[in-house]
């Protein structure tokens, strides 16, 4: 499978639904990106907006993976690249245009006017913290092992085999440092369900962690393919020739049904009640729309935090007002440019 | 724990910390000997400024609830099983005492009235009365 098929026949649509998903994944107190009380999550604005938004981002999807099936085989390279931006970008605007919406009425109507708007931390987060699931690091390390080992043998010199096992050692280090600060992360606690919120939170820690952990492993084994490919450890023929993607496309089939599972900080998981929540029934959730830059990117300088659950959909965001939060953008960024270099280098 | 702090509220947020942790340790939910979150930690946690956690820390140790080491971090002090206050402690205390009820007396509040919201704040404590 070509790197332009790849991304018509799998990332256009994949990623539309995805992006379509998103309101389905996120938490009814944050949808858009707006923090609303939890006694207005059924307002109207809500659900015409979301609807709206099913419908405009749906069309997108199916115009874009229709337009990336017509154009497959008569383009350039890159034209199924542009048909998946303009994807992204069609609905994101959908998801800003709902937003606005929402906004606006939020705002005239004095939502959290008179609400007792609070911060809540469970302590035992920090005394008795989630464990990091170490022992699902272990199939992608074996694959980097593999890489190594085979490519050692068959590679005709050693430019191929590190090129592959830089790019294997670096997705996979890249995503489990990433991970280990998700786990250091403040959990999601919400006001109006503390303890249930937390629960939930430690099990979509684990759930998102060991899909995450997969997906890192199939990707370093589509790497391996087609090391495997490119070594002639196997002729690629007919249908054959798709091989090398296939662990990639399960990874993020996991990820997906992991996520849309557990939803937003694991809201959608089904926990127990333990008994009544310590913190007053009052409460809601503080309103902090103003610290999240368009609804996604969060920016609060007096927040010491440098990793936050993230607003919209499931996974985590940079506080980009901490400056270290910049040192690990700069890492992500180096990475491949490094790798490029090397095998410049390597190959000169 | 759940620690519960209004951010954008009159109090300061360094006393709210103060108070809920205060007000954990008589409800019997942090028990002498329990270890508390680091102050980067907490602070993290509640999104505030890590010296405004370690102003609380440092309060609490000075009214003798907590004890700070390097070694075992923030560790509570006493609880309400650990014997009478320090000496001195009672008399400060009923200076405070006497502020707090002149303001419901100067706010119409009745002596059974007082009685009862003291009885009513003792009980959430889980503190048996004539203790």
């Amino acid at each position: 499978m070509t790197a332009a098929i790849l991304i018509s026949d799998v990332l256009i649509p994949f990623i539309g639904t995805l992006l379509l998903l998103t309101p389905a994944i996120t938490r009814p107190t944050v949808q858009f990106g707006v923090r609303v009380p939890p006694e207005r999550t059924g307002a109207p604005v809500l659900r015409d907006q979301r609807r709206a938004y099913y419908r405009r981002a749906g069309a997108v999807v199916v115009c874009c993976t229709a337009a990336a099936v017509a154009l497959a085989g008569h383009g350039s390279w890159w034209l199924p690249k542009i048909v998946l931006l303009a994807e992204v970008a069609a609905e994101l605007g959908c998801f800003l245009r709902a937003r606005r919406k929402i906004v606006a009425v939020k705002n005239a109507e004095r939502w959290f006017a008179g609400l007792r708007q609070t911060v809540v931390a469970d302590t035992s987060w920090r005394t008795d913290p989630p464990r990091f699931p170490v022992r699902w690091l272990v199939p992608a390390l074996l694959v980097i092992a593999a890489t190594a080992a085979v490519g050692a043998v068959r590679a005709t010199g050693p430019r191929p085999v590190i090129g592959i096992v830089a790019g294997q050692a670096y997705v996979t280090a890249l995503w489990t440092g990433l991970l280990l600060l998700f786990f250091r992360a403040r959990p999601e606690v919400e006001a109006s369900d503390p303890a249930g919120s937390v629960r939930r939170y430690r099990r979509f820690l684990g759930a998102f962690a060991r899909a995450m952990l997969t997906l890192v492993a199939l990707v370093d084994l589509t790497l391996l393919l087609s090391g495997l490919r490119a070594w002639h450890v196997f002729r690629p023929g007919g249908i054959g020739g798709d091989l090398p993607a296939v662990p990639f496309i399960v990874g993020l089939l996991v990820l997906a049904a992991v996520t849309v599972r557990a939803g937003q900080g694991g809201h959608r998981l089904p926990v127990a009640t333990l008994g009544p929540a310590r913190a007053p029934a009052a409460a809601v959730d503080r309103d902090d729309d103003r610290f999240w830059k368009g609804g996604v990117i969060y920016l609060n300088r007096d927040d010491p935090a440098l990793m936050v659950g993230a607003r919209v959909g499931a996974g985590f965001a940079l506080n980009v007002g901490n400056p270290a939060a910049w040192l690990i953008i700069a890492v992500a960024v180096a990475g491949p440019a490094g790798l490029t270099l090397l095998l410049y280098g390597l190959a000169h | 724990m759940l620690l519960s702090i209004e951010p954008d509220g009159p109090v300061p947020i360094y006393q709210q910390i103060r108070d809920r942790i205060v007000e954990a340790i008589a409800s019997g939910s942090q028990l002498a000997g329990s270890v508390l979150p680091s102050t980067r930690q907490l602070a993290v946690d509640l999104g505030v400024n890590f010296h405004t956690v370690n102003k609380s820390y440092d309060l609490l140790r000075q009214e003798g609830l907590l004890r700070l080491s390097r070694k075992s971090g923030a560790v509570v002090r006493r609880d309400a099983a650990s014997g009478p206050p320090d000496p001195g402690w009672a008399q400060e205390w009923a200076v405070r005492l006497r502020t707090m009820l002149a303001e419901a007396t100067a706010q119409g509040m009745t002596e059974p009235d007082v009685i009862a919201a003291c009885r009513a704040a003792l009980a959430s404590f889980s503190v048996p009365e004539g203790e």
